[in-house]
């Protein structure tokens, strides 16, 4: 049963990642923004910058229910601590993307690869941030490792507001905020449709990956803890 | 097979990371102010077909990284079971 589960979601995901494709290519006005085809990055780019927040924030949540709960429940924790160290591997993921592909645009649309834009610059400290997370989980050991990364999340995770803000609160040359940006922001009706199409494309997928990796995690704690359990009895 | 499966998922998203490149170098480069002012259909044409491989570039990274991430994840996943084998080997 949980294993049709799996493949209903997996093909529902491959549908879904061909319908988006299809609506970013196909349906979406060809020259929305005035920069020509090149634009269309933006059903890649944006998407992915969303998924990233979002699984920044659960790896939030993954490193403070694994300070709460380390002395009560630690097996609650280590399952929190699974969920921090796979939403942050997944982020940094998506937010690669992000830094892939913005260049690759700006290339095209303002002429050069890259400007040092509050937008640029937090996103590329807070892919910088995560990165730090994860060379600290992979090289780190010892007992307070988990500890020390899960605060150093927490204080990474502020970068994620700032990045948000940060084409509210200084001016650059990437554009202003879509959404929720004053009466000049907001989408064209016609380029909604394949947004909305492609977030939930993107959403599924990294859902997708997210449980791949917290799968792995688990079974690595399990290893561990049955290797340490083993070295205890010889 | 299970080596070729695992070459292939690290193949295609070396290969897609290549093909995102090769698009960009081969893009026609812009063309100069003078020749854009005179010839602006030309100029859109150009514009156009470097536009296509920009973009076809973009997404070719983007599944690049994604893949090469999943390729990641399934040799890690590979390894694990060989760990909880060796695991479940153990003397107790």
């Amino acid at each position: 049963m949980k294993r049709i589960a799996i493949g209903l979601y997996v093909a529902a995901t491959a549908a879904l990642m061909i319908w988006g494709y299809y609506q970013a290519i196909y349906v979406a006005p060809a020259n929305e923004l005035g920069q020509g085809y090149i634009y269309h990055i933006f059903y890649y780019h944006v998407p992915s910058a969303m998924v990233a927040f979002l699984f920044f924030t659960i790896s939030l949540a993954g490193s403070i229910g694994y300070l709460s709960w380390r002395h009560s429940q630690p097996e609650r924790a280590l399952a929190a601590d699974a969920w921090a160290l796979s939403g942050a591997e997944v982020g940094v993921v998506f937010c690669t993307v992000v830094l892939l592909t913005g260049p690759i645009w700006a290339r095209r649309a303002w002429g050069i690869w890259w400007t040092w834009d509050p937008r640029l610059t937090t996103t590329l400290i807070l892919w910088l941030i995560y990165m730090s997370y994860l060379l600290l989980r992979r090289f780190a050991a010892g007992p307070q490792m988990q500890t020390l990364a899960a605060v150093l999340n927490i204080f990474g995770a502020i970068d994620v507001p700032i990045v948000y803000m940060s084409n509210r609160w200084w001016s650059g040359a990437h554009p202003g905020p879509v959404f929720g940006g004053g009466p000049d922001s907001g989408m064209h009706q016609s380029m909604l449709g394949p947004f909305k199409w492609n977030i939930l494309a993107w959403l599924a997928w990294g859902l997708l990956i997210l449980a791949l990796r917290y799968q792995a995690e688990r079974g690595n704690q399990k290893i561990a803890a049955e290797q340490a359990q083993a070295a205890l009895e010889a | 097979m299970k080596k070729l499966a695992a070459a292939v998922i690290v193949v295609i998203p070396s290969a897609l990371a290549a093909w995102a490149f090769y698009l960009m170098i081969t893009a026609p480069p812009s063309l100069p102010m003078g020749v854009r002012l005179s010839h602006p259909d030309l100029f859109e044409a150009e514009k156009a077909i470097a536009d296509r491989a920009f973009l076809k570039a973009a997404y070719a990274m983007t599944w690049a990284v994604q893949l090469g991430y999943l390729a990641w994840l399934g040799l890690k996943w590979r390894a694990q079971k060989r760990d909880s084998t060796r695991s479940d080997r153990l003397p107790r």
